[in-house]
């Protein structure tokens, strides 16, 4: 290709002072072809690409799979900015043993098979030391099969339960933010001790929806409540006013976690069924992930409950930790971006990249990890690690990594909508999120 | 297992993202969208078309002749806009060539290299906006004219392009086009684009080269024919000035691979935005909350565009084919052909197909051109701040609040409502061109206007509709 374009470019110089068949079109023909040829061979074709040998020995590249484009985006713009964020601090306090570090990004299209090919590309053209990424689980479940195979390790930020519940492999972890499994456990003595015994869930039906129905169903019976009602709603449907009768009378708590465009739609019919005496509501924020709580049609949550994994709003009491991560992801105190007050983050998400990067750095330290060839020894130093104190490291608070199921554990928020703030009410600890191991990863060969 | 995570978001971000100009939209949007009346918008929508069909009927006949006349238009000199027009095509050419080396060498995310943001967002929306009702753009950014034309002059090419192949060539090449930016996995992704462009340019140029510029640009490199036929839509072309379409209505009818254009670009358009709907993915069995990717629908995108070219064809010719039948029934001594009313209306259809394009892209545009002028600063990733762009912050909180999702609503409807009634307009004046009374103008739209009723329809349903692919 480039020698194709040196070849016009002469040819323009050559040519601007005349009009008139200054160049025979053979000719021209003939060098058009070179360049063809040369694009076709020089290996500048994707998928064909020539992929680096050179391992550099100055960075530590890390892969980004991001969701720069696909369903995931929204997402990935933010992850991309709270991963640049912590980049630049780890880089401003020295790098990793001596090493800056750089971020090599590639969109995964929010596209399990892309994801994959994303992995390849950091292995085999970027050179890259690991890979990092990615919120989207399918994403995820299509790309940790191929880093396995890479032999790359592959730390995820994605909540999904599918680290830990074994479907993976040994090169896949997922150290910096907690799995569903784990917040919907979290959260059922909250509700049962102070909202109510008797629960009504509404939930999409599929996958998403599924987990939360069966990972609360037995964890409110676990503390002596109980699932009175599952009212599972197709993930097409975009009006919710028939299915609100068969909300039973007893009812004490509605958990929703409605997830898509209609959730607003879902809000504002919910409370026009129910006017000014509605059972209390309990919600996952990613119903409401970076809009604005304070949007018009949602006055109905006012006085709700809302599963935070890192709240959005400034406390009272504000760790210093918080307050310069907030600052240094670029968000205001109510977690909007400083500027545009109306551009909400996903901030009860994103702190995972920053607190992941952190424990690849702890884990590059402890495994004086000099290149590839000590892959497996950051792997087994991460897997060796439990407990983490709350830091600049780990801002949403302390973890415990298990390095047996690749999991790492943490506390969650529960807030309440007041007065058009989400302000945290209860913060459930570790140990109320812990369940029995699934899976041993770390028996398994490298 | 499906992530746990997010999702008001998906569909939202869907239907900017999944596109070729990916967005960074935001989750609040289409959720505002939802609460808004747009049923009643529709309805409004729909009976201001119908009440421009019935504003023809009361024109007594051939007074739209007069309102789509023209007259000339005095640009300075022409001589040296010529020059300009030619120096300014090489120039791009040499942009060109540099987005291309961007797109192979830069960054690797489609959001900080300029290969796709430019191609996506300047060129594929303002670019296509601008040519259908401003100015001929393309004429001065041509990546192949200027370039052909310093080097070869007016030389005549080595062969001659058949006559019969008309512009089927580049009918066939902007359906590949459509198959690329609907179907394919990653049409985004900076080399790969870069790869795909080299190759066109590069297949253009060799024909250029053979066949001449002219004959070429004009019969088989698509962009330029496409560009060519928008021309005719706008006040100001070929030297003269009128009333928005007075090229178009003055020249139908076009000849068939012209009027085949029009239709699939108004085909390509319609699945752009159907493809990524609820009720489509309903059909494929997808949920459209945990969309699984492009690599999962590049069959059902690709067999779709081509369904949807096939039906608007089918429904298009059965328009025509009615209001042919009734003119027949009201004077039976009129015999029109089909073939000739097809090439005549399907230039109506090209406003519809600028309405929709530029609804259908608008948030995107809004979005990525924030992002593209934001990259333009450092286009290698290097920590530049060029032009002082980086002072461009990339925000959506515009979309994230409900009084301007709905003007933003209203504006893309608007849209859509306007190019109805502007093809209503230039069917009536084609109409009246092939017909010698009142009763036989209003009985040979009679297919199209219903048509394009149903059209409108179409249009705001997909615009309320909620996206997820």
């Amino acid at each position: 290709m480039r020698r194709k374009i040196a070849l016009t470019t002469r040819g323009i110089k050559m040519t601007t002072k005349t009009t008139n068949n200054a160049v025979s079109r053979r000719k021209a023909l003939l060098g058009l072809g070179a360049g063809a040829g040369a694009l076709a061979t020089t290996g500048l074709m994707p998928g064909a690409m020539g992929f680096a040998q050179a391992q550099s020995s100055a960075p530590i590249k890390i892969g980004f799979q991001k969701h720069a484009t696909g369903i995931g985006a929204a997402y990935g713009r933010w992850y991309d900015a709270t991963t640049t964020a912590a980049v630049q601090r780890i880089n401003d306090g020295g790098g990793i043993n001596g090493r800056p570090v750089e971020i090599v990004t590639e969109d995964d299209g929010t596209d399990p098979s892309r994801g994959a090919e994303a992995l390849e590309k950091f292995e085999k053209l970027h050179g890259c030391d690991i890979a990092f990424g990615t919120l989207f689980s399918h994403v995820v479940i299509g790309s940790a099969p191929r880093a396995a195979e890479l032999k790359l390790p592959y730390f995820v930020v994605s909540e999904g339960h599918h680290v830990a519940s074994g479907m993976l492999n040994r090169y896949t972890l997922q150290p910096g933010i907690t799995d569903v499994k784990s917040q919907v456990v979290s959260m059922a003595p909250f509700i049962a001790d102070n909202l109510g015994k008797k629960v009504t869930m509404i939930f999409p039906d599929f996958a998403f929806g599924h987990d939360h129905r069966d990972f609360f169903t037995q964890a409110i019976e676990a503390q002596g409540g109980e699932v009175v009602a599952k009212i599972a709603i197709p993930p097409t449907e975009t009006s919710f006013t028939r299915y609100f009768p068969s909300i039973p009378r007893e009812t004490e708590v509605i958990y929703h976690v409605m997830v898509g465009p209609a959730v607003l739609t879902f809000v504002k019919e919910m409370g026009e069924f129910f006017g000014p005496s509605r059972p209390e509501l309990f919600g996952f924020i990613d119903s409401l992930e970076a809009v604005g709580i304070d949007s018009p049609g949602l006055e109905f949550l006012e006085g709700s409950y809302f599963w935070e994994g890192m709240p959005r709003h400034v406390q009272d009491g504000q760790s210093a930790f918080e307050k310069t991560y907030r600052a240094a992801v670029g968000c205001d105190d109510r977690g909007a971006s400083l500027d545009d007050p109306a551009d909400v983050s996903t901030y009860a998400h994103m702190f995972g990249c920053w607190e992941t990067l952190n424990v690849i750095k702890a884990g590059m330290e402890a495994a004086d990890y000099q290149g590839p060839q000590d892959r497996t020894k950051l792997i087994e130093a991460v897997e060796a690690m439990s407990d983490m104190p709350e830091s600049l490291d780990h801002p949403q608070g302390a973890k415990r990594f298990n390095g047996k199921t690749h999991q790492v554990f943490g506390q969650q928020f529960i807030s309440k909508v007041t007065e058009g703030k989400l302000v945290v009410e209860h913060v459930a600890t570790i140990e109320d999120g812990l369940y029995e191991d699934e899976v041993d990863y770390t028996t398994q060969s490298f | 297992m499906m992530r746990r995570s997010n999702l008001l978001f998906v569909a939202i971000a869907a239907a900017l993202m999944a596109r070729p100009g990916p967005a960074t939209a935001h989750p609040a949007e289409q959720g505002f969208v939802l609460l808004l009346p747009t049923t009643a918008y529709t309805i409004a929508g729909t009976l201001s078309v119908f009440a421009s069909m019935l504003l023809m009927l009361m024109l007594r006949h051939g007074a739209l002749a007069r309102f789509f006349s023209s007259r000339p238009f005095r640009t300075g000199a022409p001589l040296v806009k010529m020059d300009l027009a030619h120096l300014s095509s090489l120039f791009a050419t040499v942009v060109l060539f540099g987005l291309i080396s961007i797109g192979f060498a830069g960054p690797t995310d489609p959001q900080s290299n300029l290969m796709p943001l430019v191609f996506w967002t300047v060129f594929w929306i303002a670019v296509f906006v601008i040519q259908g009702t401003l100015f001929d753009i393309w004429r001065w950014i041509n990546p192949w004219r200027g370039l052909a034309y310093y080097l070869f002059g007016d030389s005549d090419g080595l062969a001659r392009l058949p006559k019969w192949c008309a512009a089927w060539p580049a009918v066939i090449l902007f359906a590949l086009f459509q198959n690329f930016m609907l179907a394919d996995v990653a049409p985004n992704d900076p080399p790969r684009l870069a790869y795909v462009i080299s190759w066109y340019w590069a297949i253009n140029f060799a024909g250029v080269i053979v066949f001449g510029a002219k004959p070429w640009l004009n019969q088989v490199e698509c962009i330029t024919v496409m560009f060519n036929l928008l021309s005719r839509l706008r006040p100001i072309t070929s030297g003269r000035i009128g009333m928005p379409g007075w090229q178009a209505v003055t020249e139908a009818p076009l000849d068939t691979s012209r009027a085949v254009f029009c239709l699939l670009l108004l085909a390509a358009g319609s699945f752009d935005g159907l493809n990524e709907t609820f009720w489509w993915l309903d059909q494929l069995g997808i949920n459209p909350l945990e969309f699984p990717g492009r690599s999962a629908v590049y069959w059902p995108n690709l067999i779709g565009l081509y369904l949807v070219l096939l039906i608007l064809v089918i429904i298009y010719t059965i328009a025509i084919w009615v209001g042919i039948a009734a003119v027949r029934f009201v004077h039976p001594q009129h015999r029109l052909r089909l073939s000739d009313m097809f090439r005549s209306f399907a230039i109506t259809l090209l406003p519809i197909g600028l309405g929709y394009h530029f609804a259908h892209y608008y948030v995107t545009f809004l979005v990525q051109i924030r992002v593209t002028l934001a990259t333009l600063a450092d286009p290698f990733a290097l920590g530049w701040n060029l032009f002082g762009l980086n002072a461009v912050k990339v925000t959506t909180g515009f979309l994230a609040q409900a009084d301007t999702v709905k003007i933003i609503w209203l504006t893309q409807a608007g849209a859509v409502v306007l190019s109805h009634v502007w093809a209503v307009l230039l069917g009536h004046r084609i109409a009246e061109k092939n017909c010698t009374t009142p009763k036989e103008v209003i009985m040979l739209q009679l297919g199209v206007s219903i048509l394009m009723i149903f059209y409108t329809i179409f249009g705001l349903w997909l615009l309320a509709s909620p996206k997820g692919g």
